[in-house]
């Protein structure tokens, strides 16, 4: 999942940036109103997690304008002014949730994950396709309750996949939610992880979960479980 | 407590000196015209009297009578008014007046010759008369001298009805115009003191919250007086907003730097603390930010549309609880105040209902009228099916704030916040038992 971090005080941006990569995001970082709109809008994330006091374009700007310029993905505020007045206007311009400074990064992060899960349409904290469940808190991934072995990118990618469950995601989609900006892509290597995880969830070959949809990418085509 | 109105000050002030003006203005007409008439009264009596001498015709015996030469009709006429009589000095009537019989009148009187005299004197039938009376020497033929007194006397009464129709129409006169004048000083106090009306109907208006300030063109006294109205009421709203601005900024640079702290503490001990400077920040500056005032210059907030942004906002945020958030709200529901202070009454008190229910929240505002007060004041109470506030927890719960040593678990800085502000409005917070045994929160809200 790539989250954007628009955050000005720098000790913060890099703590939150760090710990948000610890729990398995890909993150990258503005540090001013103008730099966050810029990037909100020329490159694809999962999730932007935006202060509200910015210089040069203040957060409530940033997110009027991602909004306008129809970039859906959730935008989590972080408030240091805790006035009811600023927390409506957040959510009126287009916010999803807040967290209050100083936050707990637990608590961001249940947000953070929980922002995640409903923009793929998921009501309850685990997602389950058939017999494979994934839960993003402990990132755990289980095939009939018994749990399977992920490396951290296969995780990411199954992930990806099964929050939007019975769409199509493109290859470069994917590519994007894994790696940062500045990374140097080899698309080939996605194919080589979704080689991988195809085994490891289905090593007889009979659930087939992931489709393959050729030129248009890929599917994760269980169906969904309500409950 | 007040004092009497300017247009009655006016028009008391000027009626007691249009009374003060007419009435002597009366009395002195009155007096001069009856010094007039009293006069040519007077002299008429001394005509008729030389008149009577000069038709005299001498007779035998040193006997005086009119002769021919009396045209005066009036003596002849009977109830006529004039009456006249000689009278010689030995008491002898020489004549009388046919117009004097029957009237009971006696003139009789000695004057030396040269002397007169006036009296009055009253009929029979009560009627008064005027009489004067002339003393005179009258030679005969042959140097024989004798004294006569004549007399003339006329009634009164058309004298004093004619008296009494001029006071009549002099006091109706000026009655009438003084109720004229004060008619016209009415109005024309009204035009004058409009501007002051106008200002004091507008001044309702701001009270009421349907105006921010005076806006009518005013006179040039007044100018000065409605510019700096205007200005100090520009004034407070503008100031408020600095400041709250300040705090803001304040708040993020406390606060930002205490997030850095929390993300790097490590040990609970730490982060224990970094909540309690928190919360002592978070209290404080909310505290600061409260308006209190009287919201007077901004217009009353619908409160429907407020606890309805609050609303979307909350389930947005416990999106995962599936809330059911009812909201009650009287359509005429209007907080008097500040926008600002109304959401962080409604927000606090709707993110505790949220953050501890199961999945009801009930919230009912409905307007009271406070007596004494123009304005209405408003009662809110919010309802959840959570766990609810044990008894002796609740007023610990509403010291808070106050006391940010006391831990209690679980509730934030949230009510008692709530019951600072109501508490400025003159108001209170009460904690109770919901209809599904959870907590109800009761906030009142006099008007100011």
């Amino acid at each position: 999942m790539h989250v954007l971090v628009v955050e000005d005080e720098q000790a913060l941006r890099d703590t939150l940036s760090q710990q948000l990569k610890d729990a398995g995001f890909t993150v990258d970082c503005a540090a001013d109103g103008e730099e966050g709109l810029y990037q909100g809008k020329e490159f694809a994330f999962d999730l932007a997690v935006i202060d509200l006091g910015l210089p040069k374009l203040p957060g409530m700007e940033v997110i009027k304008k991602l909004r306008a310029a129809g970039k859906s993905f959730p935008i989590l505020i972080l408030t240091a002014r805790d006035r009811w007045q600023d927390k409506v206007e957040g959510l009126q311009a287009g916010a999803d949730d807040y967290v209050a400074k100083p936050f707990h990064f637990e608590e961001l992060l249940a947000r953070v994950q929980a922002l995640l899960r409903r923009s793929g349409g998921w009501a309850q904290p685990v997602l389950r396709c058939g017999p494979i469940s994934l839960d993003p808190r402990s990132q755990q991934v289980t095939v009939n309750d018994t749990a399977v072995e992920l490396t951290s990118f296969e995780y990411k990618i199954l992930e990806q996949l099964m929050l939007r469950a019975g769409e199509v995601l493109s290859k470069t989609e994917i590519t994007e939610s894994l790696y940062e900006q500045d990374f140097d892509r080899d698309s080939n290597t996605i194919e080589v992880f979704l080689g991988r995880l195809r085994r490891k969830l289905d090593p007889d070959n009979t659930l087939k979960p992931i489709e393959t949809l050729r030129g248009r990418g890929y599917r994760f085509s269980l169906p969904r479980a309500t409950a | 407590m007040s004092t009497r109105s300017l247009s009655t000050r006016l028009l008391t002030s000027v009626s007691v000196l249009l009374v003060l003006f007419f009435g002597v203005a009366i009395v002195v007409l009155d007096g001069v015209y009856r010094q007039i008439s009293d006069n040519a009264l007077r002299t008429r009596l001394d005509q008729h009297v030389s008149i009577l001498i000069s038709a005299s015709d001498e007779e035998t015996n040193g006997r005086l009578l009119p002769g021919d030469s009396l045209r005066e009709v009036r003596f002849a006429n009977l109830g006529s008014g004039l009456y006249g009589q000689i009278e010689r000095d030995d008491g002898e009537v020489m004549w009388q007046s046919a117009s004097l019989t029957g009237t009971g009148l006696k003139m009789d009187i000695k004057l030396p010759p040269g002397k007169r005299q006036l009296r009055t004197m009253r009929l029979s039938n009560g009627s008064e008369v005027l009489a004067f009376s002339v003393g005179l020497e009258w030679e005969f033929p042959r140097r024989k001298v004798r004294n006569f007194v004549y007399t003339v006397a006329e009634d009164q009464a058309p004298y004093r009805a004619e008296l009494r129709r001029y006071r009549e129409q002099l006091i109706g006169g000026f009655g009438g115009l003084m109720v004229l004048l004060l008619v016209a000083l009415a109005v024309l106090f009204r035009w004058v003191l409009k501007p002051v009306r106008r200002i004091e109907h507008e001044m309702e208006e701001i009270e009421a919250g349907r105006s921010s300030e005076l806006n009518g063109r005013y006179p040039r006294e007044l100018v000065g007086l409605t510019s700096n109205l205007n200005a100090l009421l520009r004034n407070d709203r503008e100031r408020l907003a600095r400041y709250r601005n300040t705090l803001g900024n304040l708040a993020h640079s406390l606060k930002t730097p205490l997030a850095v702290v929390r993300s790097l503490a490590n040990t609970p001990q730490l982060q224990e603390q970094v909540t309690r400077m928190d919360d002592i920040v978070s209290y404080q500056l909310k505290r600061a930010a409260m308006s209190g005032g009287t919201g007077l210059g901004s217009a009353p907030i619908e409160v429907k549309p407020v606890l309805e942004a609050l609303r979307s906002t909350l389930l947005k945020v416990y999106a995962d609880k599936q809330l059911d958030i009812q909201l009650e709200i009287d359509a005429a529901a209007r907080f008097i105040g500040d926008q600002g202070d109304l959401m962080e009454i409604g927000g606090n008190l709707l993110d505790n209902a949220c953050k501890w229910c199961r999945s009801k929240v009930r919230i009912v505002c409905t307007p009271f009228t406070t007596p004494g007060s123009k304005r209405e004041g408003l009662i809110l109470i919010v309802e959840d099916d959570g766990p609810g506030i044990a008894p002796e927890q609740r007023d610990i719960v509403l010291k808070r704030g106050a006391r940010l040593d006391e831990r209690v678990s679980g509730q934030g800085i949230g009510l008692s916040v709530v019951q600072e502000i109501a508490q400025l409005s003159g108001g209170g917070v009460d904690i109770d038992t919901s209809m599904w045994g959870g907590s109800k929160i009761t906030v009142r809200l006099p008007a100011p």
